[in-house]
């Protein structure tokens, strides 16, 4: 009713309301095609007759044991573990950074930013250069075997090395979410509680502790649906000693031709995620959850630390460079080992540039030397390209619908299902997508084995923070701004041209380059789409690090690191470069 | 001629809330009119239906004879051909845009060719004296400058109208008189009409040939400036301007004529059985020490020194009430004070604000 008057109102007032009604109906197509259609696919196969086997056998059946209760506990197990985990170190790092007198506190504060950059296979399988034991053989054995420390076997493999893999890659999220909490109550809050008197507990105890609580719960509820999500850590980490979560359950399920059990595990994952997501959207509110912010507080009211000053700071530089530069060294170091994980190995550019030799490595080439590498270089960055572009189009469909809706239960609606992939798992997304777009759908071919489904699923996923770039540029933009160009006569497509799109540009280019690193460096998303004519550079990391080609695999990890570090760089660039007015 | 403006019953609402009730107003070429009013009265929405930047909820808008919007018509003509030219408050300059690109776009959208734009957007900028920040950014200039360049972005494409969102307040005290007199230069010298938004009735009183007075979306009053000051014709404009303010002061007629329970030497109006509101000028207000018949016993509040006199202001169960006195002895905050009102009020307003005498 509500719709129909705003039409009605806007169409006897002569408004381009059609142009709106155009713009929502458009949004609303295409959160259907990518989100809606391939999940309700899922769904629909799950009631068929094979689909209810499936479920039956999975829950109740003579597998029920192996396929979904050990690897549930384990999911859980690890998705508690790296909740807490995370909270505890991201808010010690936040707490650090913004309310005391830590020592190179702003270095820290940009660092500690900075694991969220590097994917949690590349800390795995740096994991395996270190740690590893010999039981896959003593060339795959790490460092400190080769060093004669004995590694025990929880330390090697399993949950332990899993759940620290992705602690490395998320306590950065949980640091950001925390510190941006504590930067309000630094500022504002405590001076006024100061001037009323309160002690310095009291005021951690009645101001601090009911600010910052929310980002705490929010934290902890969106690493623990990161962690129990992830498939490369335990793919990694778990699957050689057969240690078990539900996404690589269902990536074998899936694998091996029995999809619907599949599906049945990946209904479990998302409907978990989700419900500790939705926990935690009760319990604060959207939005902050992705604020990022540099490493100023307030000046006055710092803790002092004390003596404790310098080592602690030591203490968070070390946290830092563990999870940043140490995996990324440890990759590059095993990538010129003539033997991965041993320190007395001799150096070899082979695995780089070497040409193919039956003596090395089964006769592979160095991967600047392998066609089918540079291959996948060019399809990884060809689909980042299109996926980044095409997030972005679909982006400001959604977003420009958002704000020309403005406000209500429509513009509500939309940017809810937009943000829904965050709640879903990337291998969820892919099995989607495979279910969905891998079948001729009327007319329409099959588009499995073709880039387009990998840009689909990518944009999909990718969908939130695109439509988070649009929203944020549009929202910087005063209206009159837009309104000055109007009074001038200029049509709406030259406003845009002119106007929206320059100062938007920055914000946009940030989106775009978050969508094409994510798509870069991503493993669960992609490995049920890849094939062997689509060659990804992380799928191929992937495959060699099974095969045992752990150079090769470190070093292909390396490119993708090179990657998404020179396209971070580029953003900066081209962001500072699309701005000339801030130069002067 | 057909009026510059025309507004006939226009009325705009948001959802329940009516924003313009229904007015009606005729402005004619050439005039600096000035919409004068408390935020929230509409004003700013009358400029934006004006400018064709929102549609009205019903009503009709007659731009130099032609209909620029009907709703019942369905008339809606878009800001471009309207001929108009808008100054936001803020000015929304683009940020990206230098000084000689803000100045220049308006014109490139009119279609005009790169040596006509450099000539017409020199010509603006000599104007307003920003020719020598052509190649700047608007972030880099103060905010004078940059009201100077809004101006200019304004006036460039040579407009019929001009429309003023409170350009002057975002300017500290000095500038704005200066920008004052600006405004008024531009004004002579394009011929255009001039529609300025404004909630100071200093701005007002200089600068228009007609002000309007609004409150709650409806026009109060519609006269020169003068006109406005010596009759106002409702207890809003006369409680909204004047400097100082005149005093409005309830009486009730019950069982005689009285302010505060003081009986007062006349009825303020024959034959009325309403309480009613009197305007008094500060200047007709006399102040004693001592009390006596028909004085008004209050409290000193406290004295402004005004050009060779003194502003008092007193107050007292009929509310305050101030007076010009041409000396006041040194008093402090709570003495007594006891006010003399002349026999005759300088005018008289029913309850609902309407004057009746």
């Amino acid at each position: 009713m509500r719709l129909f008057n705003a039409v009605r109102g806007g169409l006897s007032a002569g408004h381009p309301v059609s142009g709106t009604a155009a713009l929502t109906g458009g949004a609303f197509v295409v959160i259907a095609l990518l989100v809606l259609v391939p999940l309700a696919n899922i769904a629909v196969e799950l009631i068929s007759d094979a689909g209810l086997e499936a479920v039956w056998d999975v829950f109740a059946g003579r597998i029920a044991e192996n396929m979904l209760w050990r690897p549930l506990a384990n999911t859980f197990a690890i998705g508690f573990a790296v909740a807490l985990a995370c909270v505890a170190l991201g808010g010690v790092l936040a707490w650090l950074v913004t309310m005391t007198d830590l020592p190179l506190r702003r270095w820290i504060g940009v660092l500690a930013a900075l694991p969220f950059m590097i994917p949690t296979f590349a800390v795995a399988l740096a994991w395996t250069v270190v740690f590893a034991d010999d039981r896959l053989g003593v060339d795959a054995a790490g460092m400190l075997v080769h060093l004669g420390v004995p590694v025990p076997a929880w330390l090697a493999w399993g949950g332990v090395p899993v759940a620290l893999a992705l602690i490395a890659h998320l306590y950065a999220i949980a640091y950001l979410m925390i510190a941006s909490a504590l930067v309000t109550v630094g500022r504002d809050l405590t001076a006024a509680a100061e001037i009323a008197g309160a002690s310095r507990t009291r005021i951690l105890r009645a101001i601090v502790f009911p600010v910052v609580t929310p980002s705490l719960i929010a934290a902890g509820a969106l690493c623990f649906a990161e962690a129990v999500s992830s498939f490369s850590a335990p793919a990694i980490l778990g699957l050689p000693v057969r240690f078990h979560t539900l996404a690589t359950r269902a990536y074998g399920a899936i694998e091996t031709g029995s999809p619907e059990r599949g599906y049945v595990l990946i209904t479990v994952m998302v409907v978990t995620a989700a419900l500790f997501l939705a926990l935690a959207a009760v319990l604060q509110r959207r939005g902050q959850s992705f604020a990022t912010i540099g490493a100023q507080g307030g000046r006055r009211g710092r803790m002092a630390l004390g003596r404790w000053r310098w080592p602690l700071a030591v203490a968070a530089l070390s946290t830092v460079a563990a999870t940043t530069i140490l995996p990324t060294l440890v990759l590059l170091l095993s990538s010129v080992s003539t033997a991965s994980g041993n320190p007395f190995a001799t150096l070899t550019t082979h695995y780089w540039i070497g040409a193919a030799d039956p003596a090395v490595a089964q006769g592979q080439a160095g991967i600047l030397n392998n066609p089918q590498l540079v291959r996948a270089t060019l399809v990884t960055l060809g689909v980042g390209l299109a996926t980044g572009i095409a997030a972005l189009a679909a982006a400001l469909v959604v977003g420009l619908a958002i704000g020309r809706l403005r406000g209500g239960f429509l513009a509500g609606t939309l940017q809810q299902l937009a943000f829904l992939p965050l709640l879903i798992p990337g291998l969820a997304i892919g099995a989607a997508c495979i279910g969905f777009y891998g079948a001729p759908i009327g007319p329409l071919p099959s588009l499995y084995g073709t880039p387009a489904i990998l840009v689909i699923a990518g944009v999909a996923a990718t969908l939130p923070f695109a439509v988070q770039s649009v929203v944020a540029a549009r929202a910087q933009i005063a209206p009159t701004l837009e309104d000055s160009a109007r009074v001038t006569g200029a049509s709406p497509p030259r406003i845009l041209a002119a106007i929206t799109l320059p100062l938007a540009l920055p914000k946009l280019i940030a989106g775009f380059v978050l969508v094409f690193v994510k798509m870069v460096r991503d493993l669960d998303l992609v490995i049920l789409l890849y094939t062997p004519q689509l060659p990804l550079l992380t799928v191929i990391a992937f495959r060699y690090a099974s095969d045992g080609f752990a150079q090769f695999a470190h070093a292909v990890t390396v490119v993708i690191l090179l990657v998404s570090v020179l396209a971070h760089l580029a953003a900066t660039g081209l962001g500072r470069a699309a701005q000339p007015w801030l130069r002067d | 001629m057909e009026p510059a403006i025309r507004l006939t019953g226009l009325t705009k609402r948001y959802g329940d809330h009516a924003a313009l009730d229904g007015i009606d107003l005729t402005i004619e070429r050439g005039d600096f009119c000035v919409l004068l009013g408390p935020s929230g009265c509409g004003k700013s929405t009358l400029l934006r239906l004006l400018a064709g930047l929102e549609p009205p909820t019903s009503g009709r808008i007659e731009l130099n004879g032609a209909r620029v919007a009907d709703v019942a018509a369905g008339v809606a003509v878009p800001p471009g051909p309207r001929d108009l030219g808008m100054v936001f408050q803020g000015y929304a300059l683009w940020p990206h845009k230098t000084v000689a690109g803000n100045i220049g776009w308006p014109l490139q959208v009119a279609g005009l060719d790169a040596a006509a734009r450099r000539a017409r957007v020199s010509a603006v900028a000599a104007l307003l004296e920003v020719d020598a920040y052509l190649d700047r950014y608007p972030g880099t200039l103060s905010g004078g400058q940059q009201q100077r360049v809004a101006i200019a972005r304004c006036i460039a494409p040579e407009p019929g109208l001009l429309l003023l969102d409170e350009p002057l307040s975002n300017l500290d005290a000095q500038l704005r008189v200066e920008m004052r007199a600006e405004l008024l230069r531009v004004h002579r010298e394009t011929g255009a009409t001039v529609v300025h938004v404004t909630h100071d009735q200093v701005e007002a009183l200089t600068m228009a040939s007609r002000i309007v007075v609004m409150n709650r979306g409806r026009i109060e009053q519609c006269d020169a400036p003068q006109a406005i000051l010596d009759a106002p014709k409702t207890a809003f404009v006369a409680g909204f301007l004047g400097n100082p303010p005149a005093n409005l002061v309830t009486a009730h007629p019950d069982p005689f004529w009285h302010i505060a329970g003081v009986a007062l030497r006349s009825p303020p109006v024959a034959g009325w059985g309403q309480p009613v509101r009197l305007m008094v000028r500060p200047e007709r207000v006399v102040l004693h020490r001592e009390a006596g018949q028909h004085r008004l016993p209050g409290r000193f509040i406290e004295a402004l020194p005004l050009g060779g006199r003194r502003l008092v202001s007193v107050a007292g169960p009929f509310g305050r009430i101030s007076a010009i006195a041409a000396d006041w002895p040194a008093s402090r905050y709570g003495d007594p004070v006891h006010v003399e009102l002349p026999a005759d009020p300088d005018a008289v307003f029913a309850a609902d604000g309407q004057r009746i005498a």
